[in-house]
Order: structure tokens, then sequence, then C-alpha cells
């Protein structure tokens, strides 16, 4: 473990963390939300999914330095008399679990089809993209309006709330790998011709090794980009899905939703409803951006060493 | 010679009609459009609102709630079953064929057959053509509601609607879901056609050439009508003027179009009362009347009215509103948390269960929000409520098949009468009369059932009240439903559309005396 450790201290990696300001900010904003989310029943002044918390007679409170704010309420209340602060941070896990796992679904799908297309070619290349067409062509809305149909009519509306959230992580992570293979498909293709791949080949390492130490790195760039959109795009996705009755149920709300919910009160004057979850998935999406381009730049074998 | 007479027609026609209609175009948006064109496939707000815009109905009501001609000029009590009308003569369908005595007998017919209207059209034998232009509507025994009931005839093209259109299929077949000749074409006498449908996405109304109320100070020639399911973008529509009319308006907006030059709020309360339905076949907890009361005990739907509706409705405890002949005035909401607990206990479910429920999420003022804070507040009493919401397009499919164990229903009774709540909502269900037939909580007591069947054909007015009175109470003590609120109704316009004049209390715009300045 100390051994790791050391490792990682005199790697490049920690070397240029070290020296980006920007990689560190959005590092430490990342961590904090994160651990935030996942402690949430620690440190949330409520249990927004615990009914005694809620109260009709306090929706709508404004935040605390307004007037008719109450200290009890931080951030406010929103419709439905929840702790808005509370409610935000709980939203916020669901929100970074959906969009973290639907991404890591996307990009294990998308990565391996994207190699092997591009790197076999031929019929295997022309059956995976003939796929991804396939996909591509129908929404992830008709995926999930279909999938959830289903489950519906085999689990019933009650257990259906249980499985919300692994249904959302498989019907976004499904809906979306074509997006991964077609980008690590073009990088492979072009990859695949140069010297170096060559050399590997000569040297007489197999398919396997070249495919994945020595071709993948390299098209690390565009995957991490593409990364950091798409779970922007998850989360969002997710708050589609839960307005039309697919997703998370209305009492457990995630951020999407919430900003969705709010978006009816914010010319009505309960702008706060919409506006907190709003600037707070704004950084979360935006630290995760800021990182992936860290990692883009770091991890790029051709600004390596330059 | 023949040129210059055919240029001076032409310009004599084209000044006539420059002068004599001042054509005008509303565009009207509402939270959603008719299901189907079929006007009895479904009764509901939103088909009855589309029914007064294509068709026409015998009579209808007015503003002050008494009974105005319409397709009857006039009408007389043959018998003490037996009504006579009188018909307006040289009234056209759209499709050109005359409106005789004939499409009468045959829409009352159909109405019989209808699902929804069976139960409505339940006490009248039928109909009989006396000759051209004279009908009588005969019922099986005295009914105190016949004209209401006569407000519901709107008066169907039988030679139209008979036969077997291309698909080989009945054209007067009644198909609530899925394809069906008279869910797609129409043939009505209102005053307007339907010219253009993109069901959820635009429906175009263009006036009949040849209606036949002249007499009306209508002048809207052109009605565009969007669906806008959310309530911000409605509104924000109606602000920003790419609409003239919207309805309903959500509630917490309405300060905000009181107070924006140009745009107006007009409202009124109304008597659709919101409740909650506990299915009793699907759940044996519901079985038990403590349970009933400790949710109605549990439920504060004052806190809801005052929060949620912002004041625009009225916490009801009871299913007719001030003013029916049913309503008790000493039953007032129950709002008790403790109480409810207690009744918990005692019904021996101190831990509580778990339950599903469903409710619409565009088909009542705020309906979603309501249903969530039903569930949090079931939630003090240990019920831990799965909830969906759903579009109304998904609900009523959902609604007639009872997937879930509590569902939210509104009413407004058809009739504008109290015992028209009951028949619908909680008589015993019954598939051949119709009674119950949205009663998804199977709530079934034989009592309430002949009270009601008994004031059906009772013509003293103080006896009826005291028999729904009655009805009311044993409802009440039953916990038969968990009541919710009276929705208050509203309407928002620009400031040139005359909005006042054509609204009324059963939320039907007659849009055919639509003045726009």
């Amino acid at each position: 473990m100390m051994d790791h450790w050391q490792r990682f201290k005199a790697s490049d990696l920690f070397y240029d963390f070290k020296r980006d300001k920007v990689a560190i900010v959005s590092f430490a904003v990342f961590v904090l939300l994160f651990v935030c989310a996942f402690s949430a029943p620690l440190i949330a002044p409520y249990n927004p999914y615990d009914p005694a918390n809620i109260d009709i007679m306090s929706s709508e409170i404004p935040p605390v330095w307004m007037a008719g704010g109450m200290d009890d309420y931080i951030l406010g209340t929103d419709a439905q008399g929840r702790d808005l602060l509370s409610t935000m941070i709980y939203g916020m896990r669901i929100s970074i679990v959906i969009g973290l796992c639907a991404v890591l679904l996307q990009a294990v799908i998308g990565i391996v089809i994207g190699l092997i297309a591009g790197y076999y070619g031929g019929k295997l290349d022309g059956f995976f993209m003939r796929l991804a067409d396939v996909q591509l062509s129908f929404s992830y809305l008709m995926v999930a309006i279909f999938v959830s149909a289903v489950l519906q009519a085999a689990v019933g509306v009650g257990r259906f709330a249980e499985i919300a959230v692994p249904f959302l992580i498989i019907v976004i992570g499904l809906a979306q790998w074509p997006q991964y293979a077609r980008t690590v498909r073009a990088s492979v293709l072009a990859e695949k011709k140069k010297e170096y791949v060559e050399a590997a080949r000569v040297t007489g390492f197999n398919s396997h090794r070249i495919m994945w130490r020595h071709i993948l790195p390299n098209c690390m760039s565009p995957i991490l980009v593409l990364s950091t959109i798409q779970v922007a795009n998850a989360v969002m996705s997710e708050a589609a899905l839960s307005f039309l009755g697919l997703g998370m149920p209305v009492t457990r709300p995630s951020l999407g939703s919430l900003i969705n919910a709010g978006f009816e009160y914010i010319f009505s004057g309960s702008w706060w409803i919409t506006a907190f979850p709003g600037l707070l998935l704004v950084i979360l999406v935006l630290a995760v951006n800021l990182l992936g381009d860290f990692l883009r730049d770091v991890l790029n074998p051709k600004l390596y060493k330059g | 010679m023949k040129k210059l007479t055919c240029i001076l027609v032409a310009l004599l026609i084209v000044l006539s009609l420059g002068t004599a209609v001042n054509a005008k175009t509303l565009k009207l948006a509402m939270d959603a459009d008719p299901v189907s064109l079929d006007p009895h496939v479904q009764l509901s707000g939103g088909m009855l609102q589309y029914s007064h815009m294509v068709f026409d109905p015998l009579v209808r009501w007015s503003k002050e709630m008494t009974f105005e001609p319409r397709l009857a000029e006039k009408w007389e009590r043959i018998d003490e079953n037996t009504v006579r009308f009188y018909l307006r003569k040289g009234v056209v369908f759209h499709s050109g064929n005359p409106f005789t005595a004939r499409d009468i007998v045959w829409t009352v017919d159909r109405l019989k057959r209808s699902q929804d209207f069976k139960g409505l059209f339940e006490p009248f034998v039928g109909a009989a053509v006396i000759d051209d232009h004279t009908v009588d509507l005969i019922t099986k025994k005295p009914y105190p509601l016949l004209l209401n009931m006569a407000t519901y005839i709107f008066a169907m093209d039988s030679v139209f609607y008979t036969g077997t259109d291309d698909q080989g299929q009945p054209k007067d077949a009644i198909v609530k879901t899925g394809y069906s000749f008279a869910n797609m074409n129409e043939s009505g006498t209102g005053k307007y056609r339907v010219t253009e449908r993109q069901q959820g996405v635009k429906n175009v109304f263009t006036a009949f050439a040849d209606y036949w109320d002249t007499a009306s100070p209508g002048n809207v020639d052109t009605i565009i009508f969007t669906p806008i399911k959310k309530d911000a973008t409605r509104v924000a529509a109606l602000l920003s003027g790419d609409v003239d009319f919207i309805m309903p308006v959500p509630p917490q907006d309405y300060d905000r179009i009181a107070g924006t030059d140009g745009v107006k709020l007009t409202t009124m309360p109304g008597s659709r009362v919101i409740t909650f339905q506990l299915n009793q076949k699907r759940r044996d907890e519901f079985k038990n009347p403590k349970v009933r009361q400790a949710i109605v005990y549990a439920i504060n739907n004052e806190g809801i009215a005052e929060k949620i509706m912002k004041g625009k409705a009225t916490a009801a405890a009871q299913q007719a509103p001030e003013g029916y002949l049913g309503y008790v005035e000493a039953l007032k909401p129950r709002y008790d948390v403790a109480k409810a607990q207690e009744l918990m206990k005692e019904a021996g479910y101190p831990d509580g269960f778990e339950c599903t429920m469903i409710a619409p999420n565009n088909r009542y003022v705020n309906d979603d929000k309501i249903a969530e804070a039903a569930v949090s507040m079931l939630g003090r009493i240990n019920i831990k409520v799965n909830l969906k919401t759903m579009p109304k397009a998904q609900y009523w499919d959902q609604f007639d098949a009872q997937t879930a164990d509590i569902q939210m229903i509104g009413w407004h009774p058809d009739t504008e009468d109290s015992a028209n709540y009951t028949e619908f909502l909680l008589m015993c269900p019954n598939k051949e009369t119709g009674y119950g037939q949205y009663n998804s909580g199977n709530y079934c007591n034989p009592k309430v059932d002949e009270i009601i069947l008994a004031c059906q054909s009772e013509t003293d007015r103080d006896k009826r009240a005291a028999m729904l009175q009655e009805v009311e109470r044993i409802l009440y003590n039953d916990a038969a439903f968990a009541p919710l609120h009276w929705q208050h109704l509203s309407w928002a316009g620009k400031d040139n559309v005359n909005i006042l004049p054509i609204v009324n209390v059963m939320n039907f715009p007659y849009f055919g005396d639509l003045v726009i300045d």
C-alpha cells in the first residue's frame, strides 16, 4: 500500500496535478460534493425522505437572508415544504450515482466495441457499426418507455420505485454507448496505421496487448472529453425520464427533477427552488469537465514529456 | 360585358364579406386537447368543452344556471314521464345533411350504449320521433333532472355516422382507445368544424358557414388550439403574446397575471371535487372503516388548499359544495394527525403498511403536487405510499384497470346535482347500469345505493335534499373516500378577449359566443 502511494507521489500525474491550480480546485470541489452527497444522512439538516420532516404549511419559505426566511431552512423550502438544502444534498447523491454509473456502463460497452471494431475491421466492424446505427436511430426515451413498461408490468408500481436507480443506469447506459463506440473506433483507425503499432506488432506482441496497452492510451483524450459531456447528459436524461414518470418517484427527487419541479415557480417569485439546485448542478458538471480537461492533457502521450 | 359582370360580382362578394364578417382568430392554449373527435367516448371536461364547439346540445346552461334553448326552441311536459321538445328548423350538419328529430333519437340511443354516458342516461327509456321537428324524451319514472340531461344531448349526424367505414368497422362504434370512424371524423351542428388535427400538437377549428345561430354576438371564425402541458410555459405563452386565451391558469401565477398589463384573470368558485379513492378490492386494510378514517384524518386538506392551491380552492369534507342540494354544513374537514395515529392503532395497524398510489400530472390543477403532499402526510401514520404520476393520456387507462391501491379522481357533477357524484364515484360498481363507473375504491353500501336510486324519481325538492344530505352523512362517517378540495375555476386572456360572458361554473366556455374587440 505504502509502496503504491510512493509510486503515485513520484508519478507524472501527481507532478502535473500539483502545478495545475485549476485541477486542484476542481478536484477539491468534486471531492467535497462527492463526500457531501454520500454522507447525506449525516450532514443534511433534515431527512427529506422522512414524512415527519415535511409539512405542507411550511412550503415555499424563502432563503434565510430574505424577508420571511426562517433559521431552520437555510436555503428555504420547496413547494412541498421540504428543506431545500437537505433535498439538494440527497438529490445530488442520486444524480451522481446515476450520472457516473451510467457513463461507466456506456464507456465500458462503447470502448470494448469501438476497439474491437476499429482494430479488426472487416465484417466485425460492419456488424458493430450497423448495430450502433440502429441504436442511435431511436431515442433513449423510446428504450426507456419500452423497458419501463415491461418492468412495471412485471413488478408493479410499488416495487418499481425500488429498482428505479439501477433501471435508469441501465437505460441511459445502454442507450448511449454508440457515442463511445464511434469515437473510439475513429481514433483506433487513425492510430493503428502508425509506426509504433507496427513496431509493437513486429516485436511480437499479441493483438490483445497492442489494443489495450498501446492503442487505447493514445485514444484517451477524446474518451475523456466525451465522458465529461456524457455525465452532464446522463444527469439531464434522468431528469427528463423522471418527469415523464419513468424515472425516480416524485417523492425522491434527484437534482434534475428538483430543477424541473421548481421551474413552474420561477416566474411566480419562488426562484430559489430552481436556482439553488441549478447552481449546484452547474458546479458539479463544471468540476467534472475541468478535471476531464486536466486528465486529457496529462494522459495524452502526444503531449506527454512534451 | 360578361367579364365585367363577373368582376362586379366578385367585388360585391369581397366587400360584403369584409363588412359583414369581422373575422377574428383566437389562439387558444389549454393543458391538453380532446382525446377523440367522438363526443361519446369519454365523459370529461375536455370532451364536453370540445362538444360545445363542434356540436350543439338541445339546451344548455346559462351563466345563471337556467336553461337556454339551443337545438330545441321550446319544450313542454306532456305527462309525468315525458317532455316534448320542439326543434329548430333549417339547421344543417357540417356534412350538409339536414338536422331532424331522427338525429336526436339516434344520439340518445348511442348515449345509452356509451360506457361513460349510459349511467347518466339510465333513467331514460329513450327518445321518440313525433314529426321531423318534434321529439319526445321519455323516462322510466318521473325524473327530476330531465332538462339537466338534455344539456348532454349533442345532436350527432345520424346519416353521416351510419354504415361501415373503409376498414369495414361500423361508423357508430364507440372505441375508447385506438381507431374508430367517429374518433377521426366529426359532423355536428356546432359553430366550428375541425379542419386540422394533430393530436397533442395543434387543432384548428374553422367557423361553419351555414351555422344556424346568427344571433350570437361571437366574431371568432378560426380557433387555433394548441395544447401546452407545462403550466409555466402556458402562462409564458400568454404573457409573451403567443396565445390569446389560456385555461386552466396555475394558481401560483394568479398574482403575476393580475398584475400584468394587457392580460386579465377571471376566476370563479367551482364544483369539481378532488378525492382519493381507497381500493378495498386490492387492499384488505381499506375494508376497515377505521383505516379509511385514519387516512382522512391524516390528510391536511386545508393546508393543501392554502399552500399548494394558494387559497384558490376550498377544502372539502363531502362531495357537493355549498349551494348544492346535498350540502351539509356540519361536515367539516377533519385534519388531526394524533387522532389518525390513534385510529390506526385501533384498527390493528400501529406499524402501518405499504401501498401504491397513482395520480395524473396534467389533469387537475397541481394534481401531482397534491398527490406528493398526500404521500408525505400518510407517511406520518406509517402508511408508506409508492406514488407514480403520469400524463392523463396514460392515466385513465391505468385508472380503469385499477393498477394502484389509492387513485386520484376529480369530479364535477355533469347534472349539476348532488346525486351525480355518488352515482359515478361511490355506488356499487355495476357494468350493466353504468353506476359506479369511476368507483375505483370499490366502496359498496347498499343503503347509499337505495337512497340514491329513490331520489332519482323524487320530484319534491325538500324531500330530495334531505335524502341527499343523508347520503353525504353516511359517506362522511364511513370515510368512503378521502376528500381534498373543490377547485376554483380560472381563465386568463388578453384584454381584448371578453372572457367573462362566455364562461360558467361548468367550465364550458361557449367559444361560439366569444367576442374579441
